[in-house]
C-alpha cells in the first residue's frame, strides 16, 4: 500500500465532489465514497508514488508509505505546504526513530476544494 | 445510449503535459485569433512525466556552449546518429522557454552572479515540486480550453488529413469528438510495454510514467504516420528498487559506478569509448554486463561524501522522486557511509531520451497533413528532457499557427468527418463494454496486458535477457504478438477507469508490435542494450547510418519498413562530444 488515506481523518473535504486527492492522481486510483463522505484508493497497486495526492490534502490524511516489500514499515517521509510562503517542509523519520525535516523552496500552487469541470462533470456520481 | 459531445477547435493538443501545456501559451500568445484546446487524460495540473516534479532541466546550454557544441554532444551520446537538425532547433529554445516558466514562478537555482546554477555539463538546478501545476496555470491563463479527464482514442482522418480526435470522459462517460484544423499530439512516451521491474503492489513503482501508455504512437501507427526508430529503446540506470533517477546522484555528488570489488568498471573496461563518460547507452551497458559476469552489485559510490552533500542529495529528490529518501529511511542507509545501488529498468518507447517516435520535419510536422508532433512522442531528438520538450511544444504551436493562415484553413469550416466514420469510433472505444454487458467471460486487461508483456519480456530483448535479441527470438516475438490483435475484441470493461485500462493495453500492442520489427530490420548492435542484436554484435556504418522508418499501412494492415538517409550538419567526428567552445 504506497499510500493511505486515513479513515479518521479524512473529511471528505466536506461535500466535494471531486476533492483534490482525487483530482489530482494522474492514474485516476482515487475515488470517494459519498455515502461515508470518504476518499479512498482504490487501485493501490497502480499507484506511481508520486505523492500529488498526498500534497493536496488541505488536512493531510494523506500517508506516505512504502510498498512493504521495500522496506519495514516505521519510516515516516511526509510533505507540509507552507500556504502564503513558497515552501515546502518534508518531516522524515527514519525505523530507528531518528527524525529530521528539510525545507525547500516552491512555488506554492492553490488548490480548490472542489472544481466543476467544463467537460460536464457536474451531478454525476463518483462513489465506488 | 452513449451521449456524445461534439466540440470544434482551431488547434486540439492532445496531451495537456509538458510539450502539450507549453505549446498552447505559446499558440495563445502569438495566434489570439484561434482557439486552442487541450485533450488531457488526467488532469493537467498533476498529469505526465511531471507529476511527481522535476530537480534539474537536463538540457540547458550553459554558458560558453552552443547549439553546435550540443549537437556535437548528443550525436556522440547517441553513437553518432541524430537528426541534427530537430536538435540544433530545439536547443536554439532552451532558453526561451526556461526564462519563461521561471517568469511563471518556477525556482531555478542561481549563484551571486544571478547565473543559473549548473549540474554538469548541461543540466541546471530547479526546485520543480511544482513544475506542473505552473504550467497547467500558465495554459489556463493563456484561456486555452482545457477539457480534464478525457482518454483519447484515436485521431479522426478525412483523406490523408487529420481533422481531429475522439476519446471518452473518465468522468461523465460521454464520447467526445473534437473537430480541429490542426492537431498536436504530445501524449508523452511508452511505459508498460516490457515486464516491470517490480512485482505486486509495486508493479508500477516503474521510473517512467506509468500513465504514458503510447496513446500518441498508436493513434499515429493505426492512421498511418511514418514513426522512426523505434529500435532505439530507453533502459535507465535507476537505483534498485526505488527506480528513481541517479543523475542526481551521479552529477549531483560526483559519484563513479563501482562494481562488488570497487572497480570503476567504466574507466578499466570502457576506456577507449570515454570511461565515466562514455555514451549514455554503454554507462548502462556497462553495470549489465558486470552483473552478468558475476561482478554485480553495482554501485553509484558515494561514500565519503559530506553529511551537507547528502542532505543536498535529499532535497533534491525530494523534488522529484520522494520515494528515493522514504527507501532510505526504511532501510537505514545513509549514502553517505554506504554505496547506492544501481539496477537497470525495463526498456520503455521514449523520444525524448532515445529518439522512437514520429518522423518530423524540423517544423515538427508529422508526414499526416495536419498532424504534429512535440516532446516523448516525437522522434529523431534525443536528449530533449524538460526543456526540449518545450521547445519542441514551441517549434509545433508556431508551424501550427502559420500553417493556419498560410493553408487559408483558419476561415474554413472545420471538416466535417463522415458520421460513418464517428460512429465506428464511438464503437470502437465503447466495445468492452458491451462485452461486459453481454456477460463475456472476455479478457481483462491487466490479463491482456500480462500475456504482452510476457512476450516481449522474453522474446524481445527483456530484463531477464540481459536485453539481447537476435533474429530466432524475434521472430517469435513477432509471431506471439500477432495474436494479440484478435484477443482484443474480447476485452472487457465493467466501468470507465477499466475502460482506459483497456485502451491502454490496446494501444501498447500497436507500438509492441512495430517496435519488434523496427528491432529485427536494423541489423548492427549501434547502441548496446537499447538494442543488443546477438546476431549482429558490432555498430555497421557502411550499411546502417541511417534511420529505420516505418509506416503502417492503413489497408493492408501490414507494417511497412523503410530507411532514410542520415545528415551531417554540424562538422567533426560523430564518435566524439566535442568540448565547450573555447575550453
Ligand atoms: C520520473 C521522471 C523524472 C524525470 N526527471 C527529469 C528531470 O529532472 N529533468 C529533466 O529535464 N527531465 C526529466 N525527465 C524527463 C522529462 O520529464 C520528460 O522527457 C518530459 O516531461 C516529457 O514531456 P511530454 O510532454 O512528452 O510528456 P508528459 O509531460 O508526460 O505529457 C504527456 C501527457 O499526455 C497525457 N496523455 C497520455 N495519453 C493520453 C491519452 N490517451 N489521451 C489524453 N491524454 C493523454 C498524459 O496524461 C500527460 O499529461 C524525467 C522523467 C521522469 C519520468
Ligand atoms: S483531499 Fe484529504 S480530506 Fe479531502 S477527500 Fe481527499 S483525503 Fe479526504
Ligand atoms: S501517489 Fe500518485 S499515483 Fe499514487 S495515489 Fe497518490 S497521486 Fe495517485
Amino acid at each position: 500500500m504506497p499510500v493511505w488515506i486515513d479513515p479518521d481523518i479524512c473529511n471528505g473535504c466536506n461535500n466535494s465532489r471531486q476533492p483534490p486527492c482525487l483530482r489530482m492522481c494522474p492514474g485516476d486510483l482515487i475515488v470517494k465514497d459519498h455515502s461515508t463522505n470518504k476518499a479512498q484508493l482504490k487501485y493501490p497497486e497502480d499507484c506511481w508514488d508520486c505523492l500529488p495526492c498526498v500534497k493536496a490534502c488541505p488536512i493531510e490524511a494523506i500517508e506516505f508509505h512504502l510498498s512493504y516489500q521495500f522496506g519495514s514499515r516505521g519510516a515516516k517521509l511526509q510533505p507540509r505546504i507552507h500556504k502564503g510562503r513558497d515552501f515546502i517542509t518534508w518531516d522524515a523519520e527514519d525505523i530507528k526513530g531518528k527524525k529530521e525535516s528539510f525545507t525547500i523552496r516552491t512555488k506554492v500552487m492553490k488548490i480548490a476544494l472542489d472544481e466543476t469541470i467544463e467537460d460536464g462533470s457536474e451531478g454525476l456520481d463518483f462513489s465506488i | 445510449m452513449i451521449e456524445r459531445q461534439t466540440i470544434e477547435t482551431d488547434i486540439l493538443i492532445i496531451g495537456g503535459g509538458t510539450a502539450g501545456c507549453m505549446a498552447a501559451v505559446e499558440a495563445r500568445e502569438r495566434f489570439p485569433q484561434y482557439k486552442v484546446t487541450i485533450l488531457e487524460k488526467a488532469h493537467i495540473d498533476r498529469s505526465g512525466c511531471l507529476a511527481g516534479g522535476m530537480n534539474a532541466i537536463n538540457a540547458y546550454l550553459n554558458k560558453g556552449e552552443t547549439p553546435e557544441s550540443f549537437v556535437r554532444y548528443v550525436r556522440s551520446d547517441s553513437c553518432g546518429l541524430i537528426r541534427e537538425d530537430l536538435v540544433q532547433s530545439m536547443s536554439e529554445l532552451f532558453e526561451y522557454c526556461v526564462k519563461k516558466v521561471e517568469k511563471w514562478g518556477l525556482p531555478v537555482l542561481c549563484d551571486d552572479n544571478g547565473d543559473y546554477i549548473p549540474r554538469g555539463r548541461w543540466n541546471i538546478k530547479i526546485n520543480g515540486e511544482s513544475l506542473k501545476p505552473i504550467l497547467a496555470k500558465a495554459a489556463r491563463s493563456a484561456k486555452a480550453k482545457v477539457y480534464n479527464w478525457i482518454v483519447v482514442t484515436n485521431l479522426l482522418t478525412e483523406g490523408d488529413r487529420v481533422v481531429g480526435a475522439v476519446g471518452f470522459s473518465l468522468r461523465n462517460g460521454k464520447f467526445y469528438v473534437v473537430r480541429a484544423k490542426a492537431v498536436l499530439i504530445a501524449t508523452g512516451g511508452a511505459a508498460g510495454l516490457y515486464r516491470p521491474n517490480n512485482a505486486g503492489d509495486a508493479s508500477h513503482k516503474t521510473w517512467y510514467s506509468p500513465y504514458n501508455t503510447g496513446a500518441g504512437y498508436a493513434m499515429g501507427i493505426r492512421a498511418g504516420a511514418e514513426m522512426t526508430s523505434y529500435e532505439m529503446r530507453y533502459v535507465a540506470i535507476r537505483t534498485k528498487d526505488a527506480i528513481a533517477p541517479t543523475g542526481t546522484i551521479a552529477l549531483g555528488a560526483g559519484a563513479p559506478q563501482v562494481n562488488s570489488k570497487g572497480e570503476r568498471f567504466m574507466v578499466t573496461r570502457y576506456a577507449d569509448i570515454g570511461g565515466d563518460g562514455a555514451p549514455t547507452p554503454y554507462r548502462a551497458h556497462g553495470p549489465i554486463q558486470e552483473i552478468k559476469e558475476g561482478r554485480g552489485p553495482v554501485y553509484l559510490d558515494t561514500r565519503g561524501i559530506t553529511p551537507e552533500k547528502v542532505t543536498d542529495l535529499k532535497k533534491a529528490y525530494l523534488d522529484m522522486y520522494p520515494s528515493q529518501v522514504l527507501y532510505w529511511l526504511a532501510n537505514d542507509i545513509d549514502p553517505g557511509k554506504e554505496p547506492v545501488e544501481i539496477q537497470t529498468t525495463e526498456p520503455y518507447i521514449v523520444g525524448g531520451h532515445c529518439q522512437a517516435g514520429y518522423w518530423v520535419d524540423n517544423e515538427r510536422r508529422t508526414t499526416l497533413k495536419g498532424l504534429y508532433a512535440a516532446g516523448d512522442v516525437a522522434g529523431g531528438a534525443p536528449f530533449k528532457f524538460v526543456s526540449g520538450c518545450w521547445s519542441e511544444g514551441v517549434i509545433a504551436a508556431r508551424t501550427m499557427g502559420k500553417d493556419l493562415s498560410q493553408e487559408g484553413l483558419a476561415q474554413m469550416e472545420a471538416t466535417s468527418v463522415p458520421e460513418s466514420q464517428v460512429d465506428q469510433e464511438e464503437t470502437r472505444a465503447f466495445y468492452p463494454f458491451k462485452n461486459h454487458e453481454q456477460g463475456k467471460f472476455g479478457v481483462q486487461a491487466a490479463e491482456l496486458e500480462s500475456r504482452l508483456q510476457k512476450i516481449m519480456e522474453q522474446y524481445a530483448g527483456g530484463a531477464s535477457t540481459h536485453y539481447e535479441m537476435n533474429e530466432e527470438m524475434l521472430k517469435i516475438a513477432r509471431k506471439k504478438l500477432s495474436t494479440l490483435p484478435g484477443e482484443i475484441d474480447d476485452l472487457v470493461a465493467a466501468d470507465l477507469h477499466q475502460l482506459m485500462k483497456a485502451h491502454e493495453v490496446i494501444d501498447r500492442i500497436d507500438v509492441a508490435q512495430v517496435l519488434v520489427e523496427h528491432m529485427a530490420y536494423r541489423r548492427e548492435t549501434r547502441w548496446p542494450t537499447y538494442h543488443t542484436r546477438t546476431d549482429y554484435p558490432e555498430r555497421d556504418d557502411a550499411n546502417w547510418l541511417k534511420f529505420v522508418n516505418s509506416v503502417k499501412n492503413t489497408k493492408s494492415g501490414e507494417i511497412e519498413m523503410m530507411t532514410r538517409p542520415y545528415e551531417q550538419m554540424v562538422s567533426g567526428d560523430r564518435y566524439q562530444p566535442g568540448k565547450k567552445p573555447g575550453s
